[in-house]
């Protein structure tokens, strides 16, 4: 029930929006996120976005996730 | 070595040879993908994950069950609630057997659809869930709805349980992974109670297996080096702060109150109402909505694990009686009750988590 999926915004008026996700396209509202903009991609869940993805925390993430991978190499080398 | 593995052989390395650690996921979608990736097997022995009260469904009251039963009965209602709600068993059957009068949503908008098409009934909106769908909820009634349409409110907080369970002895909890979508709304400092209060390590992560293993890695880190905080490994998505401005339209239209869940009891402070200054809306209060008591379902043991005290195969009806085609009792109803998983990602194991369940 809590899941939600990231979707691209691509149309918006007001606080109604559309959002495309893998070619599949659906009216999300922005009420609870006034200010996404058209290009950003936001989580949807029940029809409503309800945070904004941000691509550069993600990334950070991911090299998070490649350090600590990599860093048991690096101790089991030594 | 690829990246999955080089993150296992990391959390073999910090997980402590000499004491069992418990770590807790308080949301059915991390169980979901915990069960399917096959995860726990890889985890060291000496580290259980354990499935929480991640399901809204299960916990959600046999009262307003029977309320919702009871409303789909009357000729003037329409029943309208997420789908799974519908097969939640109750001392009066489920929804899809006993009600007369119901439908199936998969977002709020829709029950407002319904109430513009059926001018001359009265739509009630069984809202059920944690932050993450109580948000949408708020946001419609913020948009303005129809003077036919009433919203049966059973929304539940979700640091309010974690506080119960951290202070139950029994369960002993570690570390939490805190949920991802409910971290969206509420922000992950939201959590900091645990960790600065409990000295809990508490990790908001996203829905991939190596997202979680990351945030598990974070919490085993923690506890090793004695730095209790806070963590986020879906900074992607999840802000310290959160959504303010859901959280504000959260506010305007539900208080906290104290209220009951399903198989675990009366726990203050730990469910949303609508405001007086709406109470027009509330269906409790136009229908005169009386709280009835909550029966017990012979054999089931969700209460036990919900609260973390027990896996779904430690129930003598799972698999047999109980089935997601023949559910006994609410975990195994839903896609996020962690009986439902267990049973199709075919989990199981034999010992209980702390002996409650002899
Ligand atoms: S297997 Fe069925 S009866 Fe047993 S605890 Fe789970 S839901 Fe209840």
């Amino acid at each position: 029930m809590c899941l939600a999926v990231p979707m691209k915004i691509v149309k918006k008026d007001g606080f109604s929006a559309s959002a495309e996700a893998d070619g599949v396209f659906m009216e999300v509202n922005l009420r609870l996120l006034d200010d996404a903009r058209i290009g950003d991609y936001v989580l949807v869940h029940a029809g409503f976005a309800i945070e904004k993805v941000d691509e550069h925390e993600a990334e950070e993430t991911l090299k998070m996730m490649e350090e600590i991978a990599g860093l048991n190499e690096k101790n089991e080398v030594r | 070595m690829d990246r999955t593995h080089g993150i296992i052989r990391h959390i073999r390395s910090l997980t402590p040879d000499d004491r069992k650690l418990k770590i807790m996921n308080v949301c059915g979608s991390h169980e979901h993908t915990i069960a399917f990736s096959g995860m726990r097997s890889l985890m060291p022995e000496n580290l259980e994950i354990i499935p929480g009260p991640g399901c809204p469904v299960c916990v959600c009251p046999e009262s307003d069950i029977i309320h919702a039963i009871d409303l789909s009965n009357r000729d003037d209602v329409i029943l309208v609630t997420y789908g799974d709600m519908l097969r939640v068993p109750s001392v009066k059957g489920s929804i899809r057997a006993q009600g007369k009068n119901y439908k199936m949503v998969s977002s709020p908008f829709e029950a407002i659809s319904i109430a513009h098409s059926n001018p001359d009934k009265k739509i009630v909106f069984f809202s059920i869930g944690f932050e993450t769908t109580t948000a949408p909820t708020a946001a419609i009634l913020e948009t303005g709805v129809p003077d036919n349409f009433f919203v049966l409110s059973s929304h539940r907080l979700t640091p309010a349980i974690m506080e119960v369970l951290v202070k139950d002895a029994d369960i002993g909890i570690d570390g939490f992974i805190a949920p991802g979508h409910v971290s969206a709304i509420v922000g992950a400092d939201a959590w900091n109670v645990f960790s600065e209060k409990y000295g809990i390590p508490t990790v908001v992560a996203g829905f991939q297996a190596d997202n979680l293993m990351l945030g598990i890695a974070e919490i085993l880190g923690q506890l090793k080096s004695g730095k209790i905080t806070t963590g986020n490994v879906y900074a992607g998505v999840v802000r310290p702060e959160g959504n303010l401005q859901a959280q504000k339209i959260m506010d305007k239209f539900f208080e906290v109150s104290d209220v009951n869940w399903r198989a675990i009891g009366h726990i203050p402070g730990s469910g949303l109402e609508l405001r007086d200054e709406y109470s027009g809306r509330d269906a409790k209060k136009a229908f005169d909505l009386e709280e009835v008591k909550e029966s017990k379902i012979p054999g089931c043991i969700c209460g036990t694990i919900i609260l973390g005290k027990a896996y779904p195969s430690a129930c003598r009806l799972f698999r047999k009686a109980c089935t997601p085609k023949t559910p006994k009792g609410p975990c195994m109803v839903s896609m996020e009750g962690a009986c439902n998983i267990w049973f199709k990602s075919n989990l199981s194991r034999q010992d209980d988590i702390t002996g409650a369940v002899s």
